[in-house]
């Protein structure tokens, strides 16, 4: 496959390339009575947009020029004048109602379009695995979603009106001054690459200049966001004489190149104007010269001024389509790369059918590292630090109904080993087993249902506590009362404004640490999972949240199997086993006083605590 | 006129701000700016005014054209004089919307720039008060949306309304010597343009602003599922998500559908109105020839003046829009400039006393507070109720409750709140007599969350003190047990970190924040909760090395593990904004409840194997 970078934001992408135009048509289809629809109104406002200065034309050529005295003749010409007039007036109202329907349904055709590409591509993002999370900062992932979905939304109207009314305008306007006077109309057609040529000249320099604005614009406002969050720290460190400096010339750059903009801008804008009033004064000596010659009548001479200037209207336009198309086939570009990004982690076809889990996990010869799976993406400009160790040859065994605890320094990779088991990743090499299945047999939500993870962070939707602890299970709420009731986690609870009715996330209620712990821990109490794990749980909570945390694990979860990480050695004492992982391998396990027994890293571990308390006491 | 019409900024939302600065104080804001490109904006409205003249006489060469050809006096050679002249008027009208376009814009680019200075130093100067009212988000509106507007106010604005008030004077003007009665019919539509211009306009912009926040929420939304990725999925929650998302953009949908029905009315309708004031003109103009009273040539220089007339009819209701956007928007400026730091206030209070701040650093530090009172501004509690306290040198730990006032206190101490008289005192003065600045030069101050700026780890390091030799920064790095994670950096001290470099793990930066204090070498250290994501062996390794380096200084440590207060000489327990005890670990682990609860949970391992032993 080709590499698509998607990280270079200022990337142009390439008109002609079929293949995207392809994908986008693609997302057209569904919609295509619509847009033959405003196809068809944009014929329509372009020909009542031509057809006015020809009624013009012909009322001053057959009514008001005609040089004849007579007052029969004249109440006649009136007669054809109010006729005519209704006719202009009938085509005027029409090109406006047209013009009016075809903006909204445009808007409506492209917004729906965007709509489902931004659906599409949100769901596949939330399918992908935590690897690619891993290679693409979530600012990036984010932008992809918006910032590059409004470019080709902006590119679908504007490419569409582009087509359609400017370029079936310029092209009408040709052809209707052939039909007055081909001579003229041939002079008039050589404005056209003139002025072709002009627009693209600018559209290129202004790509350029527009790039530097945007570029530097970025590098003013990180560095604004960057000083202005942090700006105790420059207070404290006296580093306001600096920043000041630094700031300034950033500011006079950013001038500098808006000034570039404005110069040019400034240049080309009143060019086409000047192409205009060029095309007038030819029209004046050459067509004035065709009169005389009696080929072309005054009225005729009229239409051509009028048809003259609806031609140099949409060349200003023009060239900012231009631009715009090129962004946002970039962006598209972009956004289907990231659709044709597969995911490595995959619900397996036929997962075997699970009736009851009773809780024992296998972890055999299980090996993995980032790096295998990110060997195909060098290329990409990532510093993602990888701080999780890879795992080493790692065989254990947890019987069900097992209490584990995993223990050891940070980055020793007792997180990866978890990330494995609710497969966010795939072992790089070995297998692990739920109930003897190889969980890459069993259908991934499946899985994760039934394995009950508690982070140190919790996901808050914004809702009731109620809707926040029952999910999508639908569980009673009596039930869930009662659930809480048994756990000893009510009081919780009921310390909230309106107990379960709290509103809670954005807009609502903010929970303390300790809180949203709870919370956590009762979500997994509703779902109701064979397994148990809490990775750092209780690490930011204070000492009641953690005491009532444990007492609830203990209540509710006794007799399955559970698996701990923690940074406190207290908490994980009380474990059937203790597992002590260091640099990706097991480096020891066993009961807390079997390990104590050892004098091994658990006993160094413990130690530090005890030689605190050595000090003091 | 070409410029784009396009909306692009999002109205900051309105604030319930106290001051509402006066017409004269924006003018008084703008005055220095404008006096000081006087010669340049002169020279530019003069080109302005010499481009419309110009302008005007382009449909007089047009009307003599069609006059000579209609009674036959036209020749080839007059045709091409005509059309010379014609060309002639061109290029001047293209030379000198250049010059007005370069020194008007230009103006108003310059006029931002120093604006855009002006708020940033300003900003510098706040105290962190001013920064809970105006959070960074805020002031980033304001110097980017907030000084847009001011620049389109001040410069297309400022052009598009002296242009229209002139165009359609003039061309007025010229109409009504033609036909007076013509004029007025022609006219007719034209109220119908002015008045939807100004309607719709507001109501884009309103509507605009509903599009531009209905993305806010999609972009949040989707930022926050990418950052809870592993959430989402352990719970099993892709369908709910794609579920929120996709009403969300639902939402967004109808939100353009909206603006996109206002736009599709107010362009089309400026187009409207000319056709019909077109319409009105062929048929009584028409009639006006036939009854040979405008000639041809009258009529056809006419229906160009109309055509000059749409554009300044349509731009009344956008200037409008845009200096009433432009007029709030400085106002915005002007209210954040008017801030003035609370900090700064006091010390002018006590005038040159100030400047009596010793020059030299006073040995040994000594810092005493006194019934040390503190609310912040919207809360309903106070934070601090009354604290007295003698710091000297001495590592001291501080331990309470979250919310207990820990962090509140580090930051009195840092001089980033004002305070009340004779509650705090820094070498026996009190701190309202001293520079804020010195007394900052005095405290080195590790937050809970350490902030790292895109540069090198060690232009990170040595932010205090620039000039540092790499020598110093390894010595202060191997002091926060950093210095070898460095050198497994790509580029070691080199290394980029922050926004466009490499991504520090919490304890990387906390440690790297510590060294930066270190560097620093001030006589007092506050460490606010600044080691909370180490290890428990590193955070050893790290408070170790910080022992052997404070001697003589005034160290505070806020910590919630009562390993490191325990280590510490003495801890200070705090509970609801008082000082509840000051005494050694032991002692406070014999006769304190709270401090009791908090270790028995930390120290359950070590107690129980202590009796084993």
């Amino acid at each position: 496959m080709r590499n698509f970078g998607y990280f270079e934001e200022g990337r142009v992408g390439k008109v002609s390339d079929l293949r995207i135009w392809q994908r986008i048509l693609a997302y057209c289809r569904p919609h295509k009575r619509n847009i033959f629809f405003s196809l068809f109104l944009s014929l329509l406002v372009t020909c009542a947009t031509l057809a006015l200065p020809r009624l013009m034309q012909l009322g001053i050529d057959n009514y008001i020029a005609v040089t004849d005295q007579e007052t029969a003749a004249r109440l006649e010409r009136l007669d054809g004048l109010v006729h005519l007039s209704l006719i202009y007036g009938g085509t005027v109202l029409v090109a406006f109602a047209a013009g009016f329907v075809q903006v909204v349904l445009l808007e409506y055709i492209g917004q729906s379009l965007m709509d489902r590409l931004r659906n599409d591509l949100y769901r596949h993002f939330l399918g992908l695995d935590l690897a690619f999370f891993h290679r693409h900062p979530v600012g990036r992932l984010v932008t992809r979603l918006t910032n590059d979905i409004q470019n080709m939304h902006e590119m679908f109207t504007s490419v569409m009106v582009t087509l359609c009314n400017d370029f079936l305008k310029l092209i009408g306007i040709l052809v209707v001054l052939w039909f007055i006077n081909p001579d003229l109309a041939a002079v008039m057609g050589l404005f056209l690459p003139l002025s072709l040529a002009v627009t693209f000249i600018f559209s290129r320099l202004a790509r350029e200049q527009f790039r530097a604005v945007r570029n530097q614009l970025a590098v003013l406002n990180s560095f604004l966001q960057e000083h202005i969050s942090a700006i105790h720290l420059i207070q404290l460190y006296g580093r306001e004489a600096v920043s000041t400096r630094r700031f300034t010339g950033l500011n006079h750059e950013f001038m500098q190149r808006t000034l570039a903009q404005v110069r040019l801008f400034g240049f080309f804008m009143p060019f086409t104007e000047f192409l205009s009033s060029l095309a007038m004064a030819v029209i004046v000596w050459y067509g004035g010269g065709k009169i005389l010659q009696r080929q072309l009548t005054i009225g005729e001479l009229v239409a051509f001024f009028s048809y003259m200037r609806l031609f140099f209207q949409p060349m200003r336009e023009l060239s900012q389509k231009y631009s715009i198309v090129q962004s946002a086939l970039a962006s598209a570009e972009r956004i289907f790369q990231l659709l044709d990004t597969g995911s490595s982690i995959h619900s397996p076809k036929d997962p075997v059918a699970l009736d009851t889990i009773k809780g024992t996990i296998c972890f055999e010869q299980v090996s993995f590292s980032y790096q295998a799976q990110e060997s195909a993406q060098q290329d990409e400009q990532v510093q993602a630090v990888l701080e999780e160790a890879v795992l080493e040859d790692i065989d254990l065994q947890i019987s069900a109904g097992e209490t584990l605890a995993l223990v050891g320094p940070t980055g020793t990779g007792k997180s990866t080993l978890i990330s494995l088991l609710v497969r966010f990743y795939d072992p790089s090499q070995g297998r692990i087993l739920l109930d003897g299945h190889d969980i890459r047999d069993i259908a991934l939500t499946e899985l994760r249902q039934q394995i009950g993870l508690v982070l140190q962070d919790v996901l808050i939707e914004p809702a009731t506590v109620l809707a926040n602890i029952r999910l999508e299970t639908g569980m009673k709420r009596a039930k869930v009362e009662r659930l809480l009731a048994d756990a000893g986690i009510d009081s919780f609870i009921k310390s909230l404004p309106q107990g379960l009715d709290t509103r809670i996330g954005e807009g609502g209620l903010d929970l303390s640490s300790g809180e949203k712990q709870l919370l956590a821990f009762a979500r997994i109490l509703c779902r109701n999972p064979a397994v148990l794990i809490l990775d750092e749980a209780t690490s930011s909570v204070d000492t009641e949240a953690e005491n009532l945390l444990e007492q609830a694990v203990e209540a509710s979860f006794a007799g399955r199997t559970s698996i701990i990480i923690a940074h406190r050695l207290s908490t994980v004492r009380r474990a059937d086993r203790i597992v002590v992982l260091d640099q990706g391998r097991i480096a020891e396990q066993g009961s807390h006083e079997e390990l104590m027994a050892q004098r091994g890293l658990y006993a160094h571990l413990i130690a530090l605590d005890l030689r605190l308390k050595g000090v003091n006491s | 006129m070409g410029f784009k019409k396009k909306e692009t900024e999002a109205g900051a939302e309105a604030e319930p701000e106290q001051r509402n600065p006066s017409v004269a104080d924006l003018f008084a804001l703008l005055r220095p700016h404008f006096f000081r490109y006087r010669t340049r904006l002169l020279l530019g409205f003069l080109a302005l005014l010499s481009v419309d003249f110009l302008q005007l006489t382009i449909p007089l060469y047009l009307k003599e054209a069609v006059d000579i050809l209609k009674n036959g006096t036209a020749t080839s050679q007059g045709l091409l004089q005509l059309g010379g002249f014609l060309l002639l008027t061109a290029t001047c009208i293209l030379l000198l919307r250049f010059t007005w376009r370069m020194l008007i814009l230009g103006f108003s680019q310059r006029l931002v720039t120093a604006l855009r200075s002006q708020v940033f130093s300003h900003v510098l100067a706040m105290d962190r008060s001013f920064f809970d009212q105006h959070p960074p988000g805020d002031i980033m509106a304001h110097i980017s949306n907030d000084l847009n507007s001011v620049q389109m106010a001040c410069g297309m604005g400022l052009v598009a309304a002296v242009d229209a008030v002139i165009i359609s004077g003039a061309a007025l003007l010229l109409m009504v010597s033609i036909s007076p009665s013509l004029t007025l019919m022609s006219l007719l539509p034209f109220p119908l343009l002015g008045i939807s211009t100004w309607f719709l306009a507001g109501k884009l912009h309103a509507r605009f602003d509903k599009v531009q926040h209905s993305f806010g929420l999609i972009t949040e939304f989707a930022r926050n599922s990418m950052i809870s990725i592993r959430l989402i999925k352990g719970y099993t929650r892709e369908q709910q998500q794609c579920n929120t998302f996709a009403a969300l953009g639902k939402e967004y949908v109808a939100a353009n559908l909206k603006v996109a029905v206002v736009q599709g009315i107010l362009f089309p309708v400026a187009v409207l109105v000319g056709n019909l004031g077109m319409l009105m003109i062929l048929y009584f103009g028409g009639k006006l020839v036939i009854s040979q009273a405008v000639t041809l040539g009258e009529f056809v220089a006419f229906i160009q003046y109309l055509y000059m007339l749409i554009w300044p009819m349509m731009a009344v209701g956008w200037v409008t829009n845009i200096a009433q956007r432009g007029f709030t928007s400085l106002a915005r400026i002007d209210r954040l400039l008017a801030a003035r730091s609370q900090l700064e206030n006091s010390v002018h209070t006590v005038g040159h006393a100030v400047e009596e701040s010793p020059c030299v650093r006073p040995e040994p530090p000594v810092i005493s507070m006194r019934g040390l009172h503190f609310s912040y501004a919207k809360a309903t509690a106070p934070t601090l109720t009354g604290i007295t306290l003698d710091l000297q040198p001495g590592i001291f730990g501080i331990a309470g409750r979250t919310g207990s006032g820990k962090s509140t206190l580090c930051r009195l101490l840092t001089r980033q709140y004002p305070i009340q008289n004779g509650m705090l005192f820094f070498a026996d003065q009190d701190v309202n007599r001293l520079a804020p600045a010195w007394i900052r030069e005095q405290i080195s101050y590790v937050s809970q969350n350490p902030v790292l700026f895109s540069g090198t780890v060690a232009e990170n390091i040595s932010l205090a003190y620039p000039d540092a030799s790499q020598e110093e920064i390894t010595t202060v790095a191997q002091l926060a047990a950093l210095h070898t994670e460095v050198l497994a950096m790509e580029n070691g001290y080199q290394t980029r970190v922050g926004e466009r470099g490499l991504r520090l793990s919490g304890g990387q930066k906390q440690r790297l924040a510590i060294a930066r204090a270190l560097l620093a070498d001030r006589p007092v250290l506050i460490i606010d909760d600044a080691l909370s994501a180490l290890d428990v062996e590193t955070e050893q390794q790290v408070f170790a090395n910080l022992r052997t380096c404070v001697t003589d200084k005034i160290v505070l440590i806020v910590s919630h593990r009562l390993k490191l207060l325990a280590a510490t000489d003495q801890v200070i327990l705090l509970d609801r904004g008082q000082v509840v005890a000051v005494d050694c670990h032991e002692n406070l682990l014999r006769r304190h409840d709270f401090y009791q609860a908090m270790s028995k949970k930390q120290f359950r391992n070590s107690h129980s194997q202590g009796e084993a032993k």
